[in-house]
């Protein structure tokens, strides 16, 4: 027998309760669509409109503006300034020759070559770049007239060093819309610059482009100020030019520091190249000057007393069978640490590296900053190398001690020697003083850093006395300056030559020096790579730091440390 | 009469509103010109700027008084710092 429920069972047959139930569904959905609407205008409006128009709507920048930089000071070294250029669109020309006549008077070209370009080009060619703000007014003025009809004047810029070719290579380039190609002028490209004077557009069918509304935009662009004082670079510049045009070096390098900061006070090179300061990429085996670090590692850690002295093996050392190392330059059979830099003597330093031991030589080179990069802030930034230590043998252990073996960079070996003229701290080595941005905002960027204390500061007042003898009795004596103690190394390394070995005839000399040397403002490296008259770095290089440490010392009223001169 | 009325009404509004139109425009060409005077000032200022940098650097002021003014550059053991003027 089947059950069936009655036709009238309550809850199910009630259509009341049905209708309301089908009428609570109907308007369920639209009030959920209407909450979800609500929701989307109210906290999403702005994702979802600003996603709709850039799916429309791209916005373009008719101009460009970039920020200057400028010396510690505060001295321009670049700046942009507005010019135009001046084209021509064929087809809306209306008196050709009337036309002519116009530019060629106002640009001061001839007008045959306007007419050569016409012909040449099949609708648009440009009559002239970088017009100057008095010319274009004059050619703005006939815009509107016969005369000016299918001219096009385009903003564009001209990047301008008033300082000339001075830190160039530092400096680097930036084109004519104002976009930063090479060194700092790259590196710095996005603070630098900002787009102005955008316009909401979108492209039509055809592809034109239908510019909407302008927007409204405040200019907030970064002014570089460098560590670089524009005075200091000249001197720099200055003694290298002297110095290239004397011994005509490949290629020169001169480096002025604060110790006591890590400031890089002026960076020339020779050849100057955009964008290319060969003070932060150069490599090159240091020779002579490195003796300094061997000495100083062998004091500081205590393989050798101040006093020490060397034995010569009668000036010729044979350090393994068919490597021997001659020293010419004196005729002594023990030269103490002071002599071995005095007379830079090979053997002296070569034996000092061997009694440190190779672990101990390695850990003070990079305690020194060798072999890896300073994170001066430079593209391009070399780092040198300096071999693990466990690859060692012994002659690379003894020669290590007087710099071949190892390549370092300019701005390693001044940052090392700061840290010997400053009590035996590295200075983190800074280019970039700050950024200053048009809204006032100020970001430093050059605090003194401590890296790290690699020696004591008695070693390190050990060392500078140590180096004043150098240039007191030794071979940097071109390099005194009156009134003042001067401590410095010199260095004469040959190159490793294509063929292989050293060659005789192709070799790096310079000269690393503080001055004065009991409480060191400046140290200044100089180097001449390759120079095709014959010096050494006593000859050569240490008459360069003269030139430029004797500017330097007055025009920064640095008192004179020595009592006795006259 | 009444039609009259607003004619003259509508002309008088349509002379005043076309006035002041006309006076806009006039006043926007001639802040226009005026902004591009300026504009083209500052930049002529900027290359006056520009160039006084140049006179002053080291190396132009060096030279002007070496070869116009006779002068030498003094040596740093020559000069005297007095106290409280660096």
């Amino acid at each position: 027998m089947i059950r069936r429920t009655p036709f009238s069972a309550p809850g199910v047959f009630n259509v009341k309760k049905r209708m309301s139930w089908v009428l609570g569904v109907m308007f369920l959905a639209p009030a959920l669509i209407t909450g979800k609407l609500f929701y989307l205008q109210l906290f999403r409006h702005e994702e979802y409109s600003s996603k709709a128009e850039r799916a429309i709507y791209n916005y373009l920048a008719e101009d460009r503006v970039r920020g200057g930089i400028y010396d510690v000071n505060g001295r321009s070294l670049a700046e942009s300034v507005r010019t135009h250029s001046c084209g021509i669109v064929k087809r809306y020309v209306k008196d050709k020759d009337a036309t002519f006549t116009f530019l060629a008077e106002t640009l001061n070209i001839p007008k045959k070559q306007i007419a050569d370009k016409w012909n040449q080009s099949k609708n648009f060619f440009f009559v002239a770049k970088r017009i100057k703000p008095d010319v274009y007014m004059q050619l703005a003025q006939v815009r509107r007239q016969d005369l000016g009809q299918g001219m096009e004047l385009t903003p564009e810029y001209e990047r301008i060093h008033p300082f000339g070719q001075s830190a160039l290579d530092i400096l680097g380039a930036a084109n004519s819309k104002n976009v930063g190609l090479s060194g700092i002028e790259q590196m710095y490209n996005d603070p630098m610059t900002q787009d102005v004077s955008k316009k909401r557009a979108k492209r039509s069918g055809r592809g034109e482009i239908i510019y909407d509304r302008s927007l409204k935009e405040k200019i907030n662009v970064a002014n570089v100020y460098l560590t670089i004082d524009s005075t200091a670079q000249f001197y720099a510049e200055r003694a290298l030019n002297n110095a290239v045009e004397k011994l005509k070096p490949q290629r020169a390098i001169a480096l002025v520091q604060n110790p006591n900061t890590g400031h890089i006070l002026a960076a020339a090179s020779y050849p100057v190249k955009d964008g290319q300061s060969l003070a932060f990429q150069f490599t090159y085996e240091p020779g002579s000057t490195f003796k300094s670090i061997a000495v100083a590692t062998a004091i500081d850690s205590g393989t050798l007393p101040p006093n020490a002295s060397v034995y010569m093996e009668g000036r010729n050392w044979e350090v393994t069978k068919g490597f021997v190392i001659h020293d010419k330059q004196h005729q002594k059979d023990y030269l103490t640490l002071a002599e071995i830099l005095q007379l830079s003597s090979n053997i002296g330093a070569g034996k000092v590296a061997l009694e440190i031991g190779a672990k101990t030589l390695f850990s003070y080179f990079k305690a020194f900053g060798f072999g890896g990069k300073t994170d001066v802030n430079f593209n391009g930034e070399s780092k040198g190398s300096i071999p693990p230590y466990n690859t060692w043998t012994k002659v690379d252990l003894v020669t290590k001690g007087y710099g071949y073996g190892v390549s370092v960079t300019p701005i390693q070996l001044i940052t090392a020697y700061s840290a010997i003229a400053n009590g035996g701290i590295l200075m983190q080595p800074h280019l970039v003083d700050r950024i200053v941005y048009t809204n006032g905002k100020v970001e430093k960027l050059s605090k003194p850093v401590k890296i790290r204390r690699v020696i004591s500061a008695q070693t390190s007042q050990t060392m500078r006395e140590l180096l004043q003898t150098v240039v007191e009795v030794g071979s940097g004596k071109r390099a005194q300056i009156k009134g003042y103690n001067v401590a410095g190394k010199t260095g004469t390394a040959e190159k490793l030559s294509q063929e292989g070995g050293y060659g005789k005839r192709s070799h790096v000399v310079s000269f690393v020096g503080m001055v004065p040397a009991t409480k060191p403002e400046f140290v200044i490296l100089v180097i001449l790579d390759n120079p095709e008259v014959y010096a050494f770095g006593s000859t050569g290089a240490a008459p360069v730091f003269k030139e430029i440490a004797e500017p330097l010392l007055a025009m920064q009223g640095v008192a004179p440390d020595q009592t006795d001169f006259e | 009469m009444k039609y009259v009325g607003w004619l003259l009404i509508f002309f008088v509004f349509a002379f005043i509103m076309i006035s002041i139109h006309i006076g806009i425009a006039r006043s926007g060409r001639v802040i226009s010109q005026l902004q591009n005077e300026v504009a083209i000032k500052e930049a002529r200022n900027q290359y006056e700027e520009l160039e006084i940098s140049r006179l002053s650097s080291p190396q132009e002021v060096t030279q002007f008084a070496e070869q116009n003014l006779g002068m030498v550059e003094v040596k740093p053991h020559q000069v005297i710092v007095l106290e409280g003027t660096k």
